[in-house]
């Protein structure tokens, strides 16, 4: 009779255990560590506050708290400040536009009939750098490069660049031709509203 | 002849018009494209090409110049004369700009090609002087 009692409390110890461990889906081990914490009202935070709450159920509830939602001013740059910084060289801005001066080199062919046409076809080669020179600096270039190496050895090194542009109302600001290579220095001004991005 | 309100003559605004009139002999259109090419900072081809517009251009005027036409009829023959001033008034209107440099073993070698495209242009040849105006 007395062994019946004793096991009857044991049976009625394990199954009131077992349920308890059941209800929060856990082992016995990780129900021993079960534990409520009220973060949010520790920390003294108030309800708008707290965000977002997460619940991990391994044996801890884990309670994450987002930091209060703060308003981040983007500082819009100035054209001025950039202009004084100095970092960026000319900036193009929409009350000041920018004038650009290149100077293109070109040379005369060695089979011309006279110093006046290999003047005159130095020019155009010298034109056609400046303009080159000119969608250069307002559009940039297309660089493409890659190298062979083999045995530790650079075989072969190829570096392509391209530029395609179109541009107007150049000027031509001097030339000067001198022992067979003509320069022409050409400046472009360029407005924000003229420029087609 | 008197008009009704006065003195004033209504033959002298028809002489000023048929006066302006015949100054514009002829007035057509031709479509102009140019191009050369820049090989090593060389000049390698330059090319102009002119021919009339077979059909008439809706477009709107824009810049102009003016050449001397010596006597001559044809455009060509003007441009040719004044080929020049011509290129330069071109290189205004705006040009295509396609360059490309290539660097092989640290020799480099370069290709520049500068094109205007086919474009319209309006032409009116006067006692000696033509008005090229472009068209847009």
């Amino acid at each position: 009779m007395r062994k019946y009692f004793l096991s009857l409390i044991y049976v009625g110890l394990f199954s009131s255990l077992f349920s308890a461990c059941s209800q929060h889906g856990c082992y016995q081990d990780e129900c021993m560590k079960t534990q409520e914490v009220h973060v949010g009202e520790k920390h003294g935070c108030h309800q708008d506050e707290c965000i977002k709450i997460q619940e991990v159920h391994v044996g801890e509830k884990i309670v994450i708290q987002d930091e209060p939602k703060k308003e981040v001013e983007v500082e819009k740059p100035n054209c001025d400040t950039l202009r004084s910084s100095g970092i960026y060289g000319e900036v193009l801005c929409r009350d000041k536009p920018i004038t650009i001066s290149v100077v293109g080199q070109g040379v005369a062919p060695m089979n011309t009939t006279s110093p006046a046409q290999a003047y005159a076809l130095a020019k155009r080669a010298a034109v056609a750098d400046s303009y080159r020179l000119i969608a250069e600096k307002v559009k940039g270039v297309y660089v493409e490069g890659d190298d062979l190496v083999s045995n530790m050895m650079v075989k072969r090194s190829n570096i392509r660049t391209s530029v395609a542009a179109m541009v107007r109302n150049a000027n031509i600001v001097e030339t000067s031709f001198k022992e067979g290579l003509c320069e022409v220095e050409m400046e472009i001004k360029i407005s924000y509203d003229q420029f087609l991005f | 002849m008197r008009s009704r309100n006065g003195n004033k003559n209504f033959l002298r605004p028809i002489f000023i018009l048929i006066l302006c009139s015949s100054l514009v002999l002829n007035a057509s259109e031709y479509l102009i494209s140019y191009s050369y090419i820049v090989k090593d900072t060389v000049l390698f081809n330059e090319r102009l090409q002119v021919s009339q517009a077979m059909k008439p251009c809706e477009d709107i005027e824009s810049d102009s110049i003016v050449l001397p036409t010596n006597g001559s009829k044809s455009l060509n023959q003007i441009i040719k004369n004044n080929s020049f001033e011509f290129t330069n008034f071109i290189h205004t209107l705006g040009i295509d700009v396609k360059h490309k440099e290539t660097t092989i073993n640290a020799q480099n070698s370069s290709t520049t090609i500068l094109t205007l495209k086919t474009r319209c242009f309006k032409v009116d040849f006067n006692d000696n002087l033509a008005r090229i105006t472009a068209l847009k």
